[in-house]
Formats: structure tokens, C-alpha cells, sequence
């Protein structure tokens, strides 16, 4: 078999590179006529992934679209998110028949760029198009950052999302606390933490957690969103990710080696290790009293029966109050053939007034500070705290410099840092070291290039 | 005589079989509770207030009888061209002498080694060359052929006995009437065997399914359970309801039809 | 006689052909193809998105090597095969052979331990999750009767890849129980009743009689198991995701997470090779050690 292949290896490399060549010179062929729609109305494939409990929402929004512009129909196509949803757009973007807009993440949004697959901002935002700078002004700056590449406008926020203190009043009023005043510092983070950690029938097992530290395996599916929400951490002590001109990383500098070492006392204060990584099920069954969590856990808090929670906003570090705030981006696909229509969708989204109703119906945040004039959506807020909590928070909502190279290896040391730490393999300082030489040596390897 | 032993053997089997599916019995319980019982610690079995609210939702928020269509359809398809393909090339493998026949063999059983991630990307390439992206063909065609399905029939027809041939090919039956008339019917538990893991395989396949399909239209079952889990959460109740859907109706047809997977009517024909 | 002999084979070798040609015509198309492609990406760098690949020579397999990672990778596979195989095939002949008797509720007994098979794996990792649990799972609880202290099934090196040995054999000996079923049934009545004659026991029939003739089975299983515990995936993407601090990542997790996280496709098509290159010597042994005790009836 072995021989077999080397033997057959260089005819077929022959064969391939035609074979190639003729798939690439057909599949130019092959899409072009892709797109019609009915009645001479233009149709724009988006692709999202809002999954079961915000499809309605969605629903409405689009219909609400097409009615205001009867020349164009959107054709929303669900893609499961994560490693899916980039799967899909690299098979697609390849045999040239990417949507018209997709959501994008902005850890891939480097591959994007690379291949050439989507528009810039400022290719399309022409004209009576154009992107007012009033509008980018009024996008909260964390959200902008996470948009661009290198400087440049490639995408644009469809809505943001955060992470704030989920708090189970109930557990805070047992252990003697004020549930009104969540912690404000990290050291009473530390200390409430303490506090609210129960083992009852003293086996040694916590059967109540008073924060939970999101440690998950730096190898799966939940990794990024740990490195992620460590971030906050990371910036409530002055840190970054990576420095502005890109050649080498920060992290493992002191705001780094701060964030993680709290991280890796409370876990193992509060013993962690023997504890569920389900925090959702322990925060709704009354065994968690803190956790990290955002906007989009809202309406399953909401479902419990007898559960007596909120949303703090995350204490302030030894630098400054800061939260991670991030969230879904739509970007312009170069192998749309209706970029214009397609472009009037993506800016339609950032309307105030569809914005607020977006987060309205969705539970997501809004993108931009101006949907805090419209009366309506300040009511609402009135009459949801915890929505309004995270809006508040959004003030101080900080975005990661973004990784121009690299970044989903460099993200994956952090995760590989983060767990070492935690779970007692190494010390922070080293484990942040050993991942910073890794990510450094990756960054060498980068093409260099002028930054503008 | 064997009273004790038998009775412990059927405890033994019975107590394994349970904890065997509890994990299966679990998820239908929880398709059944609402959120509060789905969250809670330590876990409960029965639900407290019993729902159908899940099943409702799930279904709301995908057309689940399309995607069950579709898996249905794609599995039946790819079991039964898999069981004209391998029989016929395992035949071959079996009984037939042809120059080149044992490295062929070999090569076949290598493409097994290889693990599908790798060839996925080219695999999508071709698809999309013969211009077959989000149709039944791309789902099927691809798995008409197996090398797992060829080994399998090749090792059962190994295992019939030669005399049965002979004896119809002085009858003067041909070589595909061999296959037909003799060696197939002979071999229905192989064939059956084959049916169910194409069947299984297919059913369950979720990657190769993602990529080659966009279409709400296209999609299968299992590209559907997706949608109940997204980057930061997932909704237990509906992800278990669809999943015992999904699940149960496949596990009656093995509950009724399993003779014929695995008992061979005709395996009184093995028996001289 | 010889000319009859040449002619029977030249006519044997056109059926070949023609019962070989669907396979072959599927096969080319959509399994040699892409190998083939692999095997050329395996000697470049390519991120996907691109169309430029550039040729590297043996760079990636030198990096594979030279990756103390892969090395682990290798070790916990290793570690999976081992553990699972033995478990797997013992649990399937066991139950296998004990159906195969007169028991009753046969149909549902088989239902029963088929049902992993079927059931999804995202719904039944989340119900192992729970099965796991520190505090208050159920294993810790059953093991909490036997006086054994609590385990950190997931958040411990050890103890999470024995997790999901035990996932993975629950998830896949109902597959080797059918084969072995299907198997036993094949094996004519006639040697039971000639040994019974002769007076054998129980015990006797089983070691003289069915494991024998089982053999071309028990080969095929195990062949089928090596191939497919190397290749292990789902359940590891679905219950630990490669951890903790990697404990769990195996050859295809690496390989998936190169390819599809890191977009590094040379990389990942090397160590495909790499993989393919262990499958096939394990089973190159298997047969050249293990056929000659395989018994055809």
C-alpha cells in the first residue's frame, strides 16, 4: 500500500493539478446564476445562528425588513455556531457559493481577509451608502475594535453581548450579606466568595459554591469562551493581549499574572475542582451564588420558579472597572451579486430604532449608544434589571487588542495557561510564561507588514 | 437443573441492560420536565410537573418532520445501494481469482484507515465540481460505496461452503447467479447486519452532512439537534425532546425487525 | 485441461470487473481522490481559505515528531485502545453469547443494548456529564455505597480518560454484540449436537466449539475496533473535549483541531498519514500473527 502510493504519488500530482485547475474554471461557472428570486425581487442569503430561542425574534426582524424594502427578500439560513459555522464558510467561500452575509466571529475574521472573501467597509459604505462618522461614534468602541483587521472596517456589530455578576440574592441574604451591594473590589470578590461556599455535611465537598471560576479544558469547544471571559480580568488589572505593533504578547505581563492568580485562589479556596462544570445547573438549583454570565442566560433565569437572582456589574480590579464585551459581526461576502441590497440590510440593522427592538425581542444588546434616547426601550430597561445592568456595563465594556496573526493559537496557550494554573500544574507566572514563548514564537513566524 | 444459574443469568442481564439504556430512559425523562426540574441537584428521575411544552417548542423551532424525511430517506438510500455495491465487489474479493485481486483487497481495507476529517475537504470539492451541494445526491452518492461493508460481506461469504456453489454451477447457474440465487439468501444476517450500521452511520452523521448542505429543506435530523445549542448555552428540555424523537422510532424498528438483522431465515441452509 | 483452466480464468477475471466496477467508480471518486489530495497537502502549507499552498517538503511530518504534543496524543490513544478493546469485546460476546440462548425478553434485552448506538452523542454526553458529576452524580453515588471516596471523573487526568473509556464502550459494544450475534447464529447446529453427543459440557462446546468457529468473526471485530479506536472522535469532542490539560486529546481530536481550528491543513493532512501509517501496521500484525488461528467452517 505504502509503495502503491509513492509510486502512483507523482502522476497523480500531475493529474490533480489539472483536475484542480478544472474544478476551479468550472465552479466559476457554476454559481453565477445563483441568485434571482421570485417576481424580479433580490433575493440576499444571510447566514446566522441564532438558535431555538431567539428564531422568533429573528422572524419578526426580518419581516419587518422585507416590508420596508419590497424589492428585497431575505433568506435567513440557520448554521450551527462555533466550529460550524467556520467549516461552512471555508467550503463555501472555496466553491464559490458563500452567502450574500454572514455572521462572523472576529477570532476568523483574519482567514477572511487572507482569502480575499469579503468586502471592506469602505468598499461598499460609497456614496448615499456611506457609514456616517456620527453612526460610527455612536457604536461602542469595543465593538468596533473587534470589527477590524489591521485598523480596517471589515465588518459590522449586529449586536453586542458582555459578561456581568450573576448573583443568587437568596444564597447572599443565608451567608449574612447585603445583596444590594454585590462585591466591588477583587479582594471582596475573594471574600464573599468564601463566605457563600457551604459544605454541609463536611465530607470535604462543597455542596455550595460561592463563585464559579469558568475552567473548562483549553483543548474543547468552551475554551475560547473561557480565555474570553478571563479577558475582563485581564483588563480590570491594566493588561492586553498583545502589544500595538503586534510583535509579541502581553498577557503574561503583572495584570496577567494578577487576574490569574485570583482566578486560581478563589479556585482553589473555594475547591473547585470538585465541582460541577455545569454552572447553569447549579446556579438554577441553588448550589452557585456567583457566577460569570451574560445577557443570553436572561430569559432561562426568568423560567425558574422560587429563584431570587440579578446582575451586578463585575468588581473592579486593582487597574480599573472594566467587563469583556464582544459579540456577532455581519460581513459582506465578495461572491455576493447583490452587495448593494445586501449592504442596505447590514446597515439597516444598525438603525437605533431597529436596534431596540432587536434587543427588545432577542435579549441581546444593543450595538450603539443612541438607542438609549428612544423612550421605549429606556421603559424597558426600567422593567428589566438585569437587561438594563449589562446595558449599563457596556460603558465599560473592553474589547481584546486584536490578534492580527495567529490569534486562535495564541488564544488556545492562554486556555492551555489558564488550566495548567488552576488546576495546580504550574504557578501562574510560569504557566503565563511557558504560553507567552509559545504565542511569541508563533507571532515570529508572522509575515511582517506596515502598519498604516 | 440449571434453575439457579438461570435465574441469576437473567438478573444479570436484566440489571445490565438497564443500566445499559438509563442513559437513553434519562433523556426521555428530561424531554418531559421543564426547566426547573432539568436544573436542578441532586438530579430528579420523575419530572414534578410533567410537559409536552418541549416537544412543542422543538418543533416549532425546526420542521422536524422535513429533517426526519430527509435522514430517513438519505439512510434508506445509502443501505440499500451499500448492499448491491459491497455485495457484489465482496463476492468478487471472495470467490473470484483475478490478477492483482489480494493487493486490491488491501488497498480497499487501507481506505478505511484513513480518517474521514482529511478527505472531507476534497471530498466537498468533487461534490461541488459535479455541481450536486445541497441536493440528495451529495448526501448519498458519496456513501454508496464501503470498504467497512465489502470486508464485512467478504469474511460471512468466506464462510460458506464451497460444495453449494459447485453444485449449482454444474446446474449451469451463472456467477451473478451464484451471488443471487445461493450466497445472498444465505447470507441475510450479514446483509442485515450491514443494514443496520449503514443505516446507524448515516442516520447519525452530522459533519459531513453540515458541510455538504445549506438549505433548511436539505437538512437532516441531526444538523437540526444543533439548533438547541449555540456558543454559550444549551436548551436542555428541547435538545433531549427532539433526541428521544429522534431516537425512538429507529429503536422500535430494531425492537420489531431485529430477527431479521440478525436471525437469517434461511440460515437452515448452513445447517447440512 | 490447462486451456479450460486459462479460459475460466480470463472469464473470471471480466466478472471481477463488473462486480467490482460500482465500488471502484464510488471509490476513485471520493475516497482515492481526496487521499491522494491529502497526501499532496501533507508536503505543503495550506490555511483553506486561500488558494496558494506552498510546497514545504517533509516539514510537517519533521514537526509532528519534533511536537512533544503529538508524542502524548500517541500515548493517550494508545491508552483508549487498550482500555476499551478488551472491555468492548468481552461485554459484546458475553451478551452475544447469553442471547443467543433461551432467555427471555431476547427482543428486548438487544433493544436495550443497542439503544447507545442510535442515541445522539451531544444528548448523551449531557446525560454523562450528569452521570459524572463530583458532587452529586450518579457514579460517585453508586461507588459511595461501596465505600469507595468520590471521584473527579472530568477534572482529573487519570480518572477523565477512564471516563471515557467507560462512555466509549456504553456508546459502541452494541455494534460488536450484533456482529457477534449474527456470528454465533452462523455457526451450524450440527457441531453443538456432535460435541453433545460426545459428551462435552458446557465450558468444552464454548472453547472447542464457538470461539473456533467464531474466529472469523472475533478477527473481524477486533480489526474493525483497532481501525476504529484510533480513530476515536465524537465522544471525546462531545464529553471532554481533550481534557483535562489534554489527558483526553487523541490522534483524530489533534488532528481535527489542526485542520479545523487552526486551519494549519498540511499539518493535519500529515498527521492523517502519520495515523494511517500506525492503523495499518497494527493491522498488518493482526493479520500476520492472528489470521492463521482464524478457522473458516
Amino acid at each position: 500500500m505504502g509503495y502503491c502510493s509513492l509510486f502512483l504519488h507523482k502522476r497523480l500530482c500531475k493529474m490533480k493539478t489539472k483536475l484542480l485547475t478544472l474544478l476551479i474554471f468550472l465552479s466559476l461557472f457554476g454559481c453565477s446564476g445563483k441568485k434571482g428570486g421570485e417576481e424580479g425581487r433580490v433575493t440576499i442569503t444571510f447566514w446566522h445562528s441564532c438558535v431555538s430561542s431567539t428564531v422568533p425574534a429573528l422572524n419578526e426582524l426580518i419581516a419587518r425588513f422585507e416590508q420596508e424594502h419590497p424589492g428585497v427578500q431575505i433568506k435567513a439560513q440557520y448554521v450551527p455556531t462555533g466550529d460550524a459555522l467556520i467549516h461552512k464558510l471555508i467550503t463555501a467561500v472555496q466553491s464559490r457559493s458563500a452567502p450574500d452575509v454572514s455572521w462572523i466571529h472576529a477570532d476568523f475574521l483574519q482567514n477572511l481577509v487572507e482569502a480575499d472573501a469579503i468586502y471592506r467597509i469602505d468598499e461598499v459604505a460609497v456614496g448615499p451608502d456611506s457609514l456616517p462618522r456620527s453612526v460610527l461614534n455612536d457604536i461602542y468602541p469595543a465593538l468596533l475594535e473587534q470589527a477590524k483587521w489591521r485598523g480596517t472596517l471589515y465588518s459590522i456589530p449586529m449586536e453586542a453581548t458582555e459578561i456581568g455578576l450573576l448573583c443568587n440574592r437568596e444564597l447572599f441574604r443565608n451567608a449574612g450579606l447585603d445583596p444590594d451591594r454585590p462585591p466591588q473590589t477583587w479582594d471582596e470578590l475573594r471574600s464573599y466568595a468564601r463566605k457563600l461556599t457551604v459544605d454541609r455535611d463536611g465530607d470535604g465537598k462543597n455542596e455550595q459554591a460561592g463563585f464559579f471560576v469558568p475552567v473548562f479544558p483549553a483543548s474543547g469547544q468552551y475554551s475560547g469562551w473561557m480565555v474570553w471571559q478571563w479577558y475582563a480580568f485581564l483588563f480590570q488589572a491594566g493588561g492586553d493581549a498583545i502589544t500595538v505593533d503586534q510583535t509579541r504578547v502581553l498577557y503574561n505581563g503583572d495584570a496577567g499574572v494578577q487576574a490569574l492568580t485570583l482566578w486560581k485562589n478563589i479556585y482553589e479556596d473555594l475547591g473547585l475542582r470538585s465541582f460541577t462544570i455545569d454552572y447553569e445547573v447549579a446556579f438554577a438549583s441553588k448550589h452557585l451564588a456567583m457566577a460569570l454570565d451574560g445577557p443570553w442566560n436572561i430569559p432561562r433565569w426568568e423560567q425558574i420558579r422560587g429563584l431570587d437572582w440579578m446582575v451586578a456589574p463585575l468588581p473592579a480590579g486593582p487597574a480599573k472597572r472594566a467587563t469583556v464585551a464582544g459579540g456577532e459581526y455581519l460581513a459582506l461576502f465578495r461572491q455576493s451579486t447583490h452587495p448593494k441590497e445586501a449592504w442596505t440590510f447590514m446597515t439597516w440593522m444598525l438603525r437605533p430604532d431597529i436596534q431596540a427592538m432587536w434587543s427588545m425581542k432577542s435579549g441581546y444588546l444593543p450595538v450603539r449608544r443612541g438607542v438609549l434616547a428612544i423612550p421605549d426601550y429606556v421603559a424597558f430597561l426600567d422593567a428589566h434589571q438585569p437587561l438594563k445592568s449589562y446595558v449599563e456595563q457596556l460603558e465599560v465594556g473592553q474589547a481584546p487588542r486584536p490578534i492580527d496573526y495567529g490569534g486562535l493559537k495564541i488564544t488556545s496557550h492562554i486556555a492551555e495557561a489558564i488550566e495548567q494554573a488552576t488546576l495546580g500544574r504550574s504557578d501562574p507566572k510560569a504557566a503565563l510564561d511557558g504560553a507567552a514563548a509559545k504565542s511569541n514564537q508563533v507571532l515570529s513566524t508572522a509575515p511582517r507588514v506596515e502598519l498604516p | 437443573m440449571h434453575i439457579a444459574s438461570n435465574v441469576f443469568l437473567h438478573v444479570l442481564l436484566y440489571v445490565m441492560a438497564l443500566v445499559t439504556v438509563a442513559p437513553f430512559l434519562w433523556t426521555v425523562m428530561t424531554s418531559f420536565k421543564d426547566l426547573g426540574d432539568i436544573l436542578t441537584y441532586p438530579p430528579r428521575w420523575w419530572p414534578s410537573r410533567p410537559t409536552v411544552e418541549n416537544f412543542v417548542n422543538a418543533f416549532q423551532a425546526a420542521p422536524f418532520g422535513r429533517y426526519y424525511f430527509n435522514s430517513l430517506f438519505v439512510a434508506v438510500a445509502v443501505t440499500l445501494g451499500q448492499i448491491v455495491t459491497c455485495s457484489l465487489a465482496a463476492y468478487a474479493f471472495a470467490r473470484l481469482r483475478f490478477r492483482g485481486r489480494d493487493v486490491l483487497f488491501y488497498l480497499f481495507l487501507g481506505t478505511m484507515m484513513i480518517p474521514g476529517q482529511v478527505t472531507m475537504i476534497p471530498g466537498f470539492l468533487v461534490l461541488h465540481w459535479l455541481g450536486w451541494i445541497d441536493t440528495y445526491a451529495a448526501l448519498i452518492v458519496p456513501g454508496l460505496a464501503s470498504a467497512f461493508g465489502t470486508f464485512l460481506l467478504r469474511q460471512f461469504f468466506l464462510t460458506i461452503p464451497r460444495e453449494l456453489e459447485d453444485a449449482a454451477s454444474i446446474d449451469g447457474c451463472s456467477r451473478f447467479g451464484i451471488l443471487w440465487r445461493i450466497i445472498l439468501p444465505l447470507s441475510r444476517p450479514a446483509l442485515a447486519t450491514l443494514a443496520i450500521f449503514t443505516f446507524m452511520g448515516v442516520f447519525n452523521d452530522f459533519l459531513w452532512a453540515l458541510i455538504v448542505v445549506s438549505s433548511d429543506e436539505m437538512r437532516t435530523v441531526q444538523l437540526g439537534l444543533a439548533i438547541f445549542r449555540d456558543r454559550y448555552q444549551t436548551d436542555w428540555g428541547q435538545l433531549m425532546a427532539a433526541s428521544t424523537v429522534a431516537t425512538l422510532p429507529i429503536l422500535t424498528v430494531f425492537f420489531f425487525a431485529q430477527r431479521y438483522f440478525i436471525q437469517g431465515i434461511t440460515l437452515s441452509g448452513l445447517k447440512d | 485441461m490447462t486451456a479450460r483452466t486459462t479460459a475460466g480464468r480470463r472469464g473470471e477475471g471480466i466478472s471481477a470487473l463488473l462486480f467490482l466496477s460500482p465500488t471502484l467508480l464510488v471509490f476513485s471518486v471520493f475516497v482515492a481522490f481526496p487521499v491522494f489530495f491529502s497526501l499532496y497537502l501533507s508536503f505543503h502549507t495550506w490555511n483553506m481559505f486561500g488558494s496558494e499552498s506552498t510546497f514545504v517538503g517533509l516539514d510537517n511530518y519533521t514537526r509532528i515528531f519534533r511536537s512533544p504534543e503529538f508524542w502524548d496524543v500517541l500515548k493517550n490513544t494508545a491508552a483508549y485502545t487498550l482500555g476499551t478493546i478488551p472491555l468492548n469485546m468481552l461485554a459484546a460476546l458475553g451478551v452475544a453469547y447469553v442471547l443467543n440462548k433461551r432467555i427471555a425478553g431476547k427482543k428486548l434485552l438487544r433493544t436495550a443494548f443497542f439503544a447507545p448506538v442510535i442515541m445522539s452523542s451531544v444528548a448523551a454526553a449531557v446525560i454523562w456529564r450528569w452521570v459524572y458529576e463530583p458532587n452529586f452524580g450518579l457514579l460517585n453515588y453508586c461507588l459511595s455505597w461501596v465505600g469507595i471516596p468520590a471521584v473527579n471523573w472530568l477534572n482529573d487526568p487519570t480518572a477523565a480518560m477512564f471516563a471515557l473509556i467507560m462512555m466509549g464502550v456504553w456508546k459502541t459494544f452494541g455494534v460488536n454484540m450484533v456482529l457477534f450475534s449474527a456470528g454465533l447464529q452462523g455457526i451450524p447446529d450440527h457441531y453443538y449436537e456432535a460435541a453433545e453427543i460426545d459428551g462435552a459440557g458446557r465450558w468444552h462446546r464454548f472453547w472447542h466449539i464457538t470461539l473456533p468457529l467464531l474466529s472469523p468473526t472475533t478477527f473481524f471485530i477486533l480489526v474493525m475496533s483497532v481501525i476504529g479506536s484510533f480513530q476515536v472522535f465524537d465522544t471525546v469532542y462531545v464529553l471532554t473535549s481533550g481534557g483535562p490539560l489534554g489527558s483526553t486529546k487523541v490522534m483524530v481530536f489533534y488532528l481535527y483541531e489542526n485542520a479545523f481550528k487552526f486551519f494549519d491543513m498540511g499539518y493535519a493532512s500529515a498527521v492523517a498519514y502519520v495515523l494511517f501509517a500506525i492503523i495499518f501496521a497494527l493491522t498488518l500484525l493482526q493479520v500476520k500473527y492472528l489470521k492463521a488461528r482464524v478457522h473458516y467452517a
